[in-house]
Parts: C-alpha cells; sequence; structure tokens
C-alpha cells in the first residue's frame, strides 16, 4: 500500500518534467506580457518618450483624454471628440452590417447544390489578401478622379464621390462599404454553427408546416444564438481597436479633417509618430478598460443565448 | 391530378435552383471583382491607368511591369528578408508551441490549470497595451531595426491560439499511444518528439500555412520596430510605404498593383492548396472556449 507522502513525491517529481515542457510558455508570458503590461500601466502616469527619463504626470495623462480640467491647469486632447465619434459610429454600423451581411451570405451557401462548396471558396477568398495589398487597392478603386468606382458612377450620371477623402462621418461608410468584401470569414463561422443544428429540428417544423421564413426565425437563428454571441464579441474587441485606415487613409491614416482617424490609429500616432509612448500608454489603458467594461455588459445580458446541450 | 402537381413542383424547384445559383454567381463575380481589377490594373500601361475613360483590361497586358517593379531594389531586398522572417517563424513557431502544447495534453504538474486560464487570458489583451512597452524595451536592448524583435519572442511558443489549437489535436491522440512507449521506459522528450509530434502533422501544417501567411502581411510590426531607413524591410512593409506615398505620380497606379499583386497572389496559392484544413481552422479558432 502506497503511503501519502510517497503519493506527494511522485506527483512532485511528475510536476518536474511539466512544467519543464510548460517552462517556455511560463517565462515568454512573463517577459512579453507581463513586464510590458505592468511597464504600460507604469508609464501611463508619466511623460515619456520611450527613450529619455520618465517626468512624473499624475492623472494628467488621463484628464488630457477626458476633456482637461481648468482648475487643475490640464488642457484637454482636442482631437479627442472626433476620435469617440469616428469610432463609436464606426463600431455602431460596421458590426451589425457585417454580421447581419455574412449571415445572409451563409444562409444563401447553405444549401447541397452542386458547386456550392466553390461558391464558399469564392467568397472566402478576398479574407485571404493581407491588409496592405487590400489598402493599396481601395485606395486606389475609390480615386475621385481616376479610381474605377467612380468612372463606373459616372456612367450612371452619379458622383463622383470622395470616399476615403470625405471629411465628414462618409469616410467611416466608405470603410463600411470596403468591409462588405470580406464577410467571407464569418460566413464560415455561421456555416460550422449551421452544421451543428440537429436536422430532427427542421423535419418537425416540417410536419408542422413550418416555411423558410419560420425555420429561419423559430429554428436556425435561435440554435446558432452561441455564436452570434461569440462573434459579437469578437468583433467588438477587434473594431474599437481598429487601425487599418493605416493603409488606405490620408496623412496616415487620419483622412482629411481627421475624418478617418480612430482611436487604434490615435495611439499609433501619439506613440510613434508623436513620441508620447506615456500619453500613449494611457490612451492604451483607457481602451482595455471600455473593452473589458463592453464585455462584461454583453455577458450580463446574454440571456438571449441559447446553449445547445448536445451537438450532434 | 398527383402527377400534374409534382410537375408543378419540379418546375418551381428548378425556377428556385436557377436563381439561386444566378445570386451565388452574382455575388461571386462582386466579391472577386476588385482583385481581378488589382490584375488587370497591374498589366496596364502608364497612359491607361490615367485614361479618364473606363477600362478594364489593358489593350496589351505589360508583363514588364514587374520587371519595373523588382528594378527597384528595395522590393527584392524585401522579398529577402520577408523569407527570413517568415522561415525562421514557420519552424521555431511550431517546435516551441507543440512542445508547450506536449506539457498541457500529455504531462500533469501542479498549477496546469492556473497556466492555461492566464494563456486563454492572454488572447483578450490588446496588443496596444503590450507594444507601447516593448517598443521602449527593444530599444534599449538595441533590437530596433533588426529581425530580433519577429524572432525571440515567437521561441516561447508564438502565442496562445497556436499552442490552444495543438494542444486539442493532442488530447485527441488515444492515450494508449504513449502509455506503451511510456511502459517502454521512453521519457517525455522521446515521447514527445518521436511519437507524439509525428502524428500531429495535420495540425502543424494549419499553423505553418497560418504563420507564413500572417507574417507575410505583417505590415504594422515592421512599421512600429523597424523605422530607420537603412533597417532591413519586408517585403509588406516596402508596399505599404509605396501605398501611402502621397506624392507619388497617379500614372505609377500601375506599378503599385504590381506590389499589391504579388503580396496577394502568395495567400491566394497557399489558400488554393490548403483550403480545407484553412477554413476548418477558421472554425476552430472560432470556438475556441
Amino acid at each position: 500500500m502506497k503511503n501519502p507522502s510517497a503519493k506527494i513525491k511522485k506527483l512532485v517529481r511528475k510536476s518536474r518534467t511539466g512544467w519543464l515542457f510548460n517552462l517556455p510558455l511560463t517565462v515568454g508570458i512573463l517577459l512579453f506580457t507581463f513586464v510590458p503590461v505592468i511597464i504600460s500601466l507604469y508609464d501611463s502616469f508619466f511623460s515619456y518618450d520611450g527613450l529619455n527619463e520618465r517626468t512624473w504626470a499624475g492623472l494628467n495623462n488621463f484628464i488630457r483624454i477626458f476633456g482637461g480640467s481648468e482648475s487643475l491647469h490640464v488642457s484637454g486632447d482636442k482631437e479627442m471628440k472626433k476620435i469617440v465619434v469616428n469610432t463609436l459610429v464606426y463600431t455602431a454600423l460596421s458590426i451589425p452590417v457585417n454580421l447581419i451581411a455574412s449571415y445572409f451570405l451563409a444562409l444563401l451557401v447553405n444549401t447541397a447544390l452542386k458547386g456550392v462548396s466553390c461558391y464558399r471558396v469564392i467568397y472566402y477568398l478576398p479574407c485571404m489578401i493581407p491588409a496592405v495589398a487590400s489598402g493599396l487597392l481601395w485606395a486606389d478603386m475609390f480615386d475621385n478622379t481616376f479610381g474605377v468606382f467612380n468612372k463606373l458612377l459616372g456612367f450612371f450620371g452619379l458622383g463622383p464621390y470622395d470616399f476615403f477623402k470625405n471629411e465628414d462621418l462618409r469616410a467611416i461608410l466608405s470603410i463600411v462599404l470596403m468591409n462588405m468584401w470580406s464577410i467571407g470569414g464569418g460566413m464560415i463561422l455561421w456555416l460550422s454553427a449551421f452544421k451543428n443544428i440537429g436536422k430532427h429540428y427542421y423535419e418537425a417544423a416540417v410536419l408542422d408546416g413550418a416555411n423558410a421564413w419560420d425555420k429561419l426565425i423559430h429554428i436556425t437563428i435561435p440554435m446558432s444564438s452561441a455564436m452570434i454571441f461569440y462573434n459579437m464579441i469578437m468583433s467588438v474587441i477587434g473594431t474599437l481597436q481598429y487601425n487599418g485606415t493605416l493603409t488606405f487613409g490620408t496623412r496616415q491614416g487620419r483622412g482629411p479633417e481627421n475624418s478617418l482617424y480612430m482611436y487604434g490609429v490615435k495611439i499609433y500616432y501619439e506613440a510613434f509618430v508623436r513620441g508620447k509612448i506615456g500619453y500613449a500608454s494611457a490612451l492604451a489603458w483607457v481602451m482595455l478598460v471600455v473593452i473589458a467594461a463592453i464585455t462584461v455588459v454583453l455577458f450580463r445580458t446574454s440571456g438571449w443565448v441559447f446553449y445547445a446541450e448536445d451537438n450532434n | 391530378m398527383k402527377a400534374l402537381d409534382n410537375h408543378d413542383a419540379r418546375r418551381q424547384s428548378l425556377a428556385v435552383k436557377i436563381l439561386l445559383y444566378a445570386l451565388m454567381t452574382l455575388v461571386a463575380v462582386i466579391l472577386i471583382f476588385p482583385y481581378a481589377f488589382m490584375v488587370s490594373k497591374s498589366l496596364m500601361s502608364h497612359e491607361e491607368v490615367v485614361d479618364p475613360t473606363i477600362k478594364l483590361l489593358p489593350a496589351v497586358p505589360l508583363f514588364s511591369n514587374y520587371a519595373e517593379l523588382f528594378s527597384d531594389s528595395g522590393y527584392g531586398m524585401g522579398f529577402l528578408h520577408t523569407f527570413i522572417i517568415v522561415g525562421v517563424n514557420c519552424v521555431i513557431i511550431p517546435l516551441s508551441a507543440s512542445f508547450i502544447a506536449f506539457s498541457f495534453a500529455k504531462l500533469d504538474f501542479i498549477g496546469k490549470k492556473v497556466s492555461f486560464a492566464v494563456m486563454l487570458g492572454t488572447m483578450m489583451l490588446p496588443g496596444a497595451i503590450t507594444q507601447l512597452s516593448l517598443f521602449a524595451i527593444y530599444a534599449k536592448l538595441k533590437w530596433l531595426n533588426t529581425f530580433w524583435p519577429f524572432i525571440i519572442p515567437n521561441l516561447f511558443g508564438g502565442g496562445a491560439l497556436y499552442i490552444f489549437l495543438i494542444r486539442q489535436f493532442m488530447l485527441g491522440i488515444p492515450r494508449d499511444m504513449d502509455n506503451a512507449a511510456k511502459i517502454d521506459g521512453a521519457n517525455a522528450f522521446v515521447r514527445y518528439w518521436s511519437i507524439i509530434l509525428p502524428l500531429c502533422k495535420p495540425v502543424l501544417i494549419y499553423v505553418v500555412v497560418n504563420v507564413f501567411i500572417s507574417y507575410w502581411g505583417d505590415y504594422y510590426g515592421p512599421l512600429i520596430y523597424m523605422r530607420s531607413s537603412n533597417a532591413p524591410k519586408t517585403l509588406a512593409q516596402v508596399v505599404f510605404e509605396s501605398a501611402v506615398d502621397e506624392n507619388v505620380a497617379t500614372d505609377m497606379a500601375n506599378i503599385r498593383m504590381c506590389g499589391g499583386v504579388i503580396m496577394s497572389v502568395v495567400p491566394a496559392i497557399l489558400f488554393a492548396f490548403f483550403q480545407k484544413q484553412l477554413i476548418e481552422g477558421v472554425v476552430l479558432t472560432g470556438l475556441k472556449d
């Protein structure tokens, strides 16, 4: 009969091998995640350019982000208002438009027709194009004079439109339009969710005299709600950090009159163009808190999500 | 009567089928158009790209545009630098990620659950939080404008997602396989290297292809860490700089498109070969919880 101390000894000995294999991860997370996270939190309370000495700034960086304070002699960041509006409008439009468009695309190819898998591959192909290439391409296609979009619109007597070169929110709308070409990514996720819905639900519905619309509303959408929820969370996290305007926007991704200027580019611009690592760190921490808060709210209000118990 | 109904139903379903195919083809044409146009424009002459009329195809395809692109030595060197970064990472990431995944899938140790949860937690962290201070750290280490920021961090697993996917795959390998080896006295290293690793080939292919595609297209990393004019710039970075240069002549759009086509064609070919694994992988990464 084994005694307990021998058992513990054995577990410790086993642990040694396990930790040996796990060591690269632990060291990696410590060096390239924990240490930088703590340093950036620390930096957010300083005025710091990344190279020279830090100067204590207290909460000034944060006060600056939130509009400044006259009594404390901290001026507000005048760019912030437009950045916040742009980022919120982009998030509020882009996420629902993309989720719905890709959902309908997935419904369209969720059939057993011959060659349908070929169409799925074609729809996913634009998602494989690197951001630099598509940025280059869309800046060209949306050009006021030489762009093919305006030439085609001119053919029908419309336009010319400024697209990314608009000075108002229409610039943001152009990004939402451009994003329509990458709905294939969402489509793949929806298709996998549809595959997990048992056939018997549909068979039973047909017996009850349900038509295609009933099946969509009462079976497909509720049964894929877990994927809808997952997709929503990931989209919110990704969209709030979006800095893709760097590849197609003028003025280093900010656009004319800052019409394309969003939070992700703001962090980049403050840190690497203006050299204000301290202020950029404060911006990044505010973003982290906002993302965490939105995630918590989404989870708290996720009563509508239905988790299927058997996936077979 | 019944035969007639059947006939009607068949006609109706045929009409639906034709409608579906027409719709699917229309969507396909719209989605592919920009990329086909990019290829077409890359073959146009300098006069054609500034022609005010609608030109969808070049009169004569000018393949010499690609030679013109590479006459700028920045692109050739960019290719070389990208291949060094991509090549090294395609070896070290699958190796380090599978090594770590082995500890989660096949070994027991105190603190395993905590370590796993912390790893998954790092996936939710916005990149900006770490990038800013890593930039300052790399500057102190004199790593800026070198390959090190793109290689050293990847010796530690190359990201939670890859480790997670390989672990999922390893969990599916029957216990008996390495139990038999254990009874024969094989230690953990031997079991990892000669039994488990060879069986992980499908997921390793997925990881390699993804590492290739993500480092091939990465412009943001070089934009931050390789800012000096004599840095070993990557191809994505050179194409990026040509795209955002606002002083460039408009009639050079064809040459810029050549850069875009070269950037796109490599992932497109990889996708053609590995579409099944890649699409299934998208689904797997979509279900990580």
